[in-house]
């Protein structure tokens, strides 16, 4: 997938509204592989309703949104998996984590399915990312930040031509924030991925290409 | 796979599975039963005599006390033969012709002497439907009603503390026989029999050996038969029935009675394999509820799974193989329990119907089968469908 194209789109809770000013909806906004984007968003601005409908959970919006040329209401179920194992990697706001998992067994989840990535290495991302000793802990004894560190390994696991990482640093000090921003521009690099981070304030420091305001 | 089970078997109610394991076990147990005791015992009533087609039926006049007292005969005259010939529900008659002296029949048995007085009789070859052994010199093949060794085994045998005899084994006992005729004419045979008839009632030999020993035996008496065999075109000619009623005869109608109980066991059979699928199609009911309440419980992380690129084929499959494993054991258990109580049910039969032979077991584990293969891809396609639910907000 080389490009993802958001044409004219908008919530179906918002139809009707006049007062939207919004650089993404009702535009035309191309997203391009190999670049880095941000999307800043105020609160209910529909920041969590556009990546659902980017990663395939919910369809309720007008206008169209097209993976290179394929409208993707048109992609089935099968599709979607594919997609989600192969092109598009997402970190979840919420981390969709699994709390009765240890960190570890969270990361292995998805890398099981993928075999992306050696033990070795998410072994490494452990210890840079300051958790090397919670591996073992079940994920619902860890702080919001350590999951969001996990999370953020876990979407790591596989490879994406897109990776679309929502509030992924919200909390997290600077020095976690600046070592998760270098790992997420190595890999996506290494791959000729576009990253686009969406933000409500606190956004992680990279060197965005352009920003979308919603 | 482990870290999706360890996910996926949260919520799983032991006590749930539990009763549909039961309720599926009863089911399936009450259908193969039915199935295969239907299988066992139609045999015993439905089979048709191997002796004499069910086209054939046997009259005779009946015996009333008027009759006894002053002396008149039960034989057929030639007039009345003739008349039955006549009829246009009779294709062919044939006459039971008895023998015309004294017959006594001995056997030695673990040293002590049996013996008793009987008497032969015979029908013409072509009512018999077997071929009579090749006659050895001096041997005699003898048919028996199967009645007989039943009034043995139940009645004397276990009265006396003799052996019970199985089909089998009678016929390979050789008989002592002593026939004696006019002016003390006698005869030394050896007699075997070759079979046993549930509809003849009579001890019957071939008419060959019928016709010469009479010859031999009692040149000057002429046998005037009291049981007349017919053939007929259609058994259930209402034509037969009203002929024998004005006649006073009597009609042996042993196979009417065979195909009611045929019957009346083929709608026992079925009512009770319909309570058995009616069981099985409820515990598959329970099963649905069991897994759908399962993945409702644990829709959120079937979600998050479906989210991060597993496919719902994937996460269906831990549900969809318990669902399998727990189908595969009950079809196990209920085929051995089958085979148990089977063996317990005919050691009953057995007594009853000595001759009986065992039913296949192929069908009832065909059935069985095939209970499973629906089952389970009944419960393979809705959890399927179930969790494709999840796959949408």
């Amino acid at each position: 997938m080389n490009k993802i194209t958001i044409l004219n789109a908008l919530p179906r809770v918002f139809a009707g509204r006049t007062d939207i000013s919004s650089d993404t909806w009702q535009r035309e906004v191309v997203l391009e592989r190999g670049h880095v984007y941000l999307i800043e968003a105020a609160s209910g601005t529909g920041k969590s309703s556009l990546c659902s409908y980017l990663i395939g959970y919910r369809d309720d919006y007008e206008g169209q949104i097209f993976f290179d040329d394929r409208d993707i209401r048109q992609l089935h179920q099968a599709d979607w998996t594919q997609l989600r194992q192969r092109s598009l990697s997402y970190m979840f706001q919420e981390l969709r984590l699994f709390p009765e998992l240890t960190a570890w067994e969270n990361v292995q989840v998805k890398n099981q399915l993928t075999s992306h990535k050696s033990s070795a290495e998410i072994e490494s991302w452990f210890e840079r990312l300051g958790i090397a000793d919670r591996r073992t802990t079940k994920l619902a004894h860890m702080s919001f930040g350590q999951q969001q560190r996990v999370a953020f390994m876990r979407a790591l696991c596989q490879p994406f031509d897109f990776i679309l990482a929502d509030e992924p640093v919200s909390h997290l000090d600077k020095e976690n924030s600046a070592i998760m921003g270098a790992m997420l521009l190595d890999e996506a690099h290494r791959q000729g991925a576009g990253i686009i981070v969406t933000s409500i304030g606190h956004h992680m420091d990279l060197p965005y290409e352009k920003t979308f305001r919603l | 796979m482990n870290l999706i089970w360890k996910l996926l078997r949260r919520h799983i109610s032991a006590g749930q599975l539990a009763g549909f394991f039961l309720a599926n076990l009863l089911g399936m147990l009450t259908v193969l039963l039915s199935v295969q005791f239907y299988e066992d015992i139609i045999p015993a009533f439905g089979g048709e005599d191997s002796f004499i087609k069910n086209t054939y039926v046997i009259l005779s006049k009946r015996i009333a006390a008027s009759s006894t007292l002053n002396g008149e005969t039960q034989s057929f005259t030639d007039s009345e033969i003739a008349e039955i010939e006549g009829q246009r529900f009779a294709s062919n008659v044939g006459r039971f012709t008895a023998s015309q002296y004294q017959v006594y029949a001995s056997l030695s048995m673990g040293g002590s002497q049996m013996g008793t007085s009987m008497f032969f009789e015979s029908v013409p070859d072509e009512f018999v439907d077997v071929t009579w052994p090749p006659q050895r010199d001096g041997e005699v093949p003898i048919i028996l009603p199967r009645a007989y060794l039943a009034l043995y085994n139940f009645g004397f045998a276990q009265s006396q503390s003799l052996p019970k005899l199985s089909e089998g084994v009678v016929s390979m006992i050789q008989l002592d026989l002593r026939l004696r005729g006019e002016g003390g004419a006698e005869q030394l045979m050896k007699g075997r029999v070759v079979g046993f008839s549930t509809r003849l009632n009579t001890v019957l030999v071939p008419a060959s050996f019928m016709q010469q020993s009479n010859l031999q035996l009692a040149p000057s008496s002429k046998p005037q038969p009291t049981r007349i065999i017919v053939e007929v075109k259609n058994p259930a000619d209402d034509a037969i029935a009203s002929f024998v009623q004005d006649h006073g005869y009597e009609i042996d109608d042993n196979s009417l009675d065979a195909g009611r109980t045929t019957y009346f066991l083929k709608i026992v059979a079925g009512i009770v394999m319909a309570v058995g699928l009616l069981i099985s199609a409820l515990s598959f009911y329970i099963l649905m509820l069991s897994i759908f309440l399962l993945v409702q419980k644990n829709a959120d992380k079937l979600q998050n799974l479906l989210l991060i690129g597993y496919s719902p084929a994937r996460v269906s499959l831990p549900y969809q193989l318990l669902t399998i494993g727990l189908n595969v054991l009950v079809l196990i258990l209920a085929i051995a329990a089958l085979l148990w109580i089977r063996q317990l049910y005919l050691e009953r039969l057995w007594q009853i119907f000595p001759a009986l032979s065992e039913g296949p077991l192929t069908p009832a584990l065909l059935v069985g089968i095939a209970i499973f293969i629906v089952v389970s891809f009944f419960n393979i396609i809705a959890i399927r469908r179930k969790i494709n639910r999840l796959t949408k907000a």
